[in-house]
């Protein structure tokens, strides 16, 4: 007889892991943050400018403060020291000082007993606004998905708030506020030309980027940098003259973004590869091989690629992925351009395949170094306690900690101490596709330690590790030249080929098929890979199909999801994902960041297939049915 | 604010009026009341008041959309359009009475801007990005009627019965002018009670939305076919839902440069819908 299999939620390193929170939270027992209780809790709420760009002649509190249940009303006046704060240089008011810069700028807080006490008293501050011209920057276009975790938004107020009424504070954005109180993805314009040889060996890359950042720099900075960074796309590309620009406008702010500025020069880059390839009479998967980045290259950062980047291997293997034969008709609606709408029985049906091809970095780069810190503990009883505060947002990370531990200590009874930095240090941010890199560095090298402390003196142990990625140093402002080794810690692309249909008398599109091959380093947990997969394809499918904040002055006028659509289950169609395992010398286990790489590359793909069954150029995101059959 | 929950239309109708509002499933009417768009002193639940359910071809106006959704005796085209409104949370509560009288989605509007529906004198639609809107009767407000249910009941030639007249569903809904921004003629103590939808030989409902479910329609073209003959009802083009008397009216269209794109949709629709009651 052979042993019973291992309990899947037990898995070691490169199993399939279930996830503990998948049950709870389709069933809508798991404890989001916005369910947190406290005893004698408060509620807090923000007061909001009705101004795109206005200066504050005066709030008036008095009346708020004696309404029933109120405990604190505060104003920018209440802000101990610092006044200003932002994720690279402090430019966003707490609290509105003497201007508002957006449409729904913070001016006042609120806190009390009851959520719509606190609204009510809201209601009793009066200000005064003198509205004023507003920077405008005409035609950007806008396109956009969900807004940061990375970024500040309530975190401040709320403590403020507590700090003023001693007493534990709650404050949950509601849809309409998330919109307006979160940062979004920067919207760009982008103007490209590309030059080849008849062979199809590219020579020459020009762009020029233009991203609207809103009233506040946020990530700007950074985003912008990106932006530029990977605008070639993951090419080896011997002349670059990338020119990236983020300006201020009193739009809603723009900040990280899954991809984080690769996004948009993606789209930009890889519709350039297909006109190239048509021009050339090259095919396009070929065109792309011929010009696939390597280790060994030289990126325009004048960086070159040591570790690993197997961007033909992503290229060829996204391509061999066969898609499914045309359906024949007729057909289920559902599985038609229009969906449940029932628009077509098949007329004006035509199918398109694209493809795509992106990359970006992984980990924070360009000299924001960071580390991330794991503590383990070896028990008497032969079991482990693993801390680590790395922040489980949904990617499965908590998972990724026991299955590092399990598989460095070899046992099965490993315990997650609660994600907090009050038993160890600091892991850094969810963000930038570092979380499982750097945590299953921090708690390998920690459980190592530790068995390396028993072994020397035996009974309990207790050691805690820090784990840093290979050094980065900024790049040069004006040249976008690095000014050490690296700016970029390393990177991952991903390939995909998508199957498309457009109903060419209606507009209307259906994605069928997206087959993608994903660079992985090693799939710690190859469920969890093929699910983020999934995800930041559905991103980009919304990026390409209908996602996209519409502003009047400044104003948010679709801050809702019935006016912002996103994708649904019928929305999405199969991926098929391959995980292209070439391990990342640097990284534990050679696993890379696999977050981002999908949304980065599912736009430009997407609009690839679409091209094809449109013959349009389609040069703007999302396509909706007015850029097919429009004029 | 008061809430009264009359038992007959009577009752009901004695309540309504003066700030006193009828309240049904309230999908519609919660929404605005939070966002400051409608006021009331008092909401009227009408619920015991108006009849509910499938009789024949008499349909009660307070009928939930979920309840038509499933009723096989109901016209195909009718059955579809309230399948493809809202979602199923809404159509559980949503009547089909609600539906019929539901506000614009126009953002601006939402957004409380002061355009001629909301007494104003412009329509900042049509000087702002204008993608949802209407293609004809726009002269003054251009916004589009979202009822997927009425463009249905538009086609099937459906008579309403109110506690104070029989009227031919068309002429509960008026173009807004710019001196009354009304776009139905129901008075505020007038309830909708029944419909009487006639069977006809055929019928079809079909939908473009910007996703594949659950979205208001872009265009939506609703076909039914009796005694030969083929009516019909659009959803997503004029401030009311609107009917084509042929084909021919799709010329006399008056698209905004936002919405020219509805033009070709709305022919290449009707078309199919003609094609599907032809045969089906
Ligand atoms: C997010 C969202 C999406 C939607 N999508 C669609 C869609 O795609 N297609 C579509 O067709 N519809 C759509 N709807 C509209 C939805 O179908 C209606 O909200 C619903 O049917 C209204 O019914 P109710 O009973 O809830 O109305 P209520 O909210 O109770 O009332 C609506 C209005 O009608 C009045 N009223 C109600 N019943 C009567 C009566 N018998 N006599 C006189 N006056 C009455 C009320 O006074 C009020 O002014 C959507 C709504 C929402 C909120
Ligand atoms: S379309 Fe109608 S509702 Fe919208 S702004 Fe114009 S007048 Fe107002």
């Amino acid at each position: 007889m052979s042993a019973p299999a291992r309990q899947l939620e037990l898995g070691r390193i490169g199993e399939i892991v279930r996830r503990p929170d998948g049950i709870p939270k389709t069933t809508g027992e798991f404890a989001y943050a916005s369910d947190l209780q406290a005893a004698g809790m408060l509620w807090g709420h923000t007061v909001r400018s009705p101004y795109a760009h206005a200066r504050v002649l005066s709030v008036d509190i008095g009346e708020a403060l004696r309404m029933p249940g109120v405990h604190a009303v505060l104003t920018h006046d209440d802000v101990p020291g610092e006044k200003l704060y932002g994720l690279e240089f402090p430019d966003q008011p707490v609290l509105a000082v003497d201007r508002v810069r957006y449409f729904g700028e913070a001016v006042a807080l609120v806190a009390a007993e009851h959520p719509e006490q606190a609204r009510r008293a809201a209601e009793k501050i009066v200000v005064e606004y003198e509205p004023l011209e507003q920077v405008r920057i005409h035609l950007a276009g806008v396109g956009d998905a969900f807004g940061g975790r990375e970024d500040l938004s309530m975190q401040i107020h709320g403590a403020l708030l507590a700090l003023h009424a001693s007493r534990p504070v709650k404050m949950v954005y509601n849809r309409e506020e998330s919109f307006i109180g979160h940062v979004h993805r920067h919207p760009a314009r982008i103007w490209a030309e590309h030059r080849a040889t008849r062979e199809g060996k590219l020579v020459a890359v020009r762009m020029r980027i233009l991203l609207d950042g809103g009233a506040y720099a946020s990530s700007s900075t950074a985003v912008t940098s990106n932006a530029a960074s990977f605008a070639c796309g993951p090419y080896d590309v011997p002349n670059a003259l990338i020119e990236s620009t983020c300006v201020y406008t009193n739009n809603p702010p723009c900040g990280a973004m899954r991809g984080f500025g690769a996004v948009q020069t993606c789209f930009a880059a890889e519709a350039q590869m297909d006109k190239l390839a048509a021009e050339l009479g090259i095919d396009p998967v070929e065109l792309r091989l011929r010009n696939a980045l390597a280790p060994g290259h030289v990126l325009p950062t004048g960086q070159r690629i040591e570790g690993s980047l197997p961007v033909a291997d992503v290229i060829r293997r996204a391509a061999e992925l066969e898609p499914p034969p045309a359906e024949e008709l007729p057909r289920d609606p559902l599985r038609l351009p229009g969906g449940a709408g029932n628009t077509t029985r098949g007329e004006g049906i035509r199918r398109g395949v694209g493809f795509a091809v992106g990359f970006k970095n992984l980990c924070y780069s360009e000299g924001f170094d960071d580390y991330c810190a794991a503590r383990v503990k070896l028990l008497e009883d032969g079991s482990a306690e693993v801390h680590c505060a790395a922040a489980e947002v949904g990617q499965g990370v908590a998972g990724v900690i026991l299955q590092v531990a399990r598989t460095e200590l070899g046992i099965d009874d490993v315990r997650l101490a609660p994600h907090t930095t009050a038993t160890v240090d600091s892991a850094g941010s969810a963000s930038a596709s570092r979380m499982t890199m750097m945590a299953s560095g921090a708690v390998r090298d920690a459980c190592r330690a530790a068995l390396e402390e028993r072994e020397l003196r035996g009974g309990e142990v207790d050691i805690e590790r820090i784990y840093r990625h290979p050094r980065t140093s900024p790049l040069d402002p004006q040249t976008g030249q690095i000014t050490g080794e690296r700016a970029h810690v390393a990177f991952a692309a991903c390939a995909m080929r998508v199957v498309a249909e457009v109903d060419l008398e209606l507009g209307l599109t259906r994605v069928v098929w997206i087959g993608a091959a994903q660079d992985v380093g090693k799939a710690l947990n190859p469920q969890a890979v093929e699910g983020q997969i999934e995800g930041g394809t559905a991103q980009g499918l919304g990026l390409a199909l209908m996602e996209e904040i519409q502003t009047r002055d400044g104003l948010i006028t679709n801050a809702s999801f019935t006016d912002y659509l996103i994708p649904t289950a019928l929305d999405m169609p199969p991926v098929e994902s391959v995980l292209i395992e070439d391990p990342e010398p640097d990284a534990a286990y050679g696993a890379k960041g696999v977050g981002e790489p999908p949304t980065v590359v599912s736009t430009a793909a997407i609009l690839s297939a679409l091209r094809d069954a449109t013959g349009l150029e389609l040069n703007r995101v999302p396509v909706r049915p007015d850029d097919v059959v429009g004029l | 604010m008061e809430l009264r929950q009359p038992s007959s239309a009577e009752e009901a109708v004695g309540l309504l009026g003066n700030g006193h509002v009828a309240l049904a499933g309230g999908t519609e009417i919660v929404p605005l009341l939070r966002d400051g768009l409608l006021r009331a002193d008092a909401l009227i639940d009408i619920r015991r008041a108006v009849p509910r359910g499938i009789h024949g071809t008499t349909i009660g106006a307070g009928t939930t959309l979920a309840e038509l959704e499933v009723d096989p005796g109901i016209p195909v085209v009718l059955r579809e359009a309230c399948r493809l409104a809202a979602s199923p949370q809404l159509r559980a509560m949503g009547s089909i009475g609600g539906n019929l009288l539901q506000a614009t989605r126009c953002w601006y509007w939402r957004l409380d801007f002061p355009c001629y529906l909301h007494g104003g004198d412009r329509c900042h639609a049509k000087d702002g990005r204008h993608d949802e809107h209407a293609i004809f009767g726009n002269d003054v407000c251009a916004s589009a009627h979202p009822s997927d249910v009425a463009a249905a009941l538009l086609a099937l030639g459906t008579m309403l019965r109110t506690t104070a007249r029989e009227l031919p569903l068309a002429e509960l809904y008026r173009l807004p002018t710019t001196d009354d921004p009304q776009t139905t003629t129901l008075a505020d103590d007038e309830l909708i009670l029944e419909l009487e939808v006639p069977i006809p030989e055929a019928s079809v409902y079909l939908k473009a939305m910007d996703r594949q479910r659950w979205s208001f329609p872009i265009v939506g073209v609703a076909a039914a076919r009796t005694a030969g003959e083929v009516r019909l009802g659009l959803a997503g083009v004029a401030p009311v839902p609107w009917t084509l008397t042929s084909v021919d009216d799709l010329d006399r269209a008056t698209p905004l440069p936002g919405t020219a794109y509805k033009l070709p949709i709305a022919r290449a629709l009707v078309a199919r819908a003609l094609r599907a009651v032809a045969t089906g």
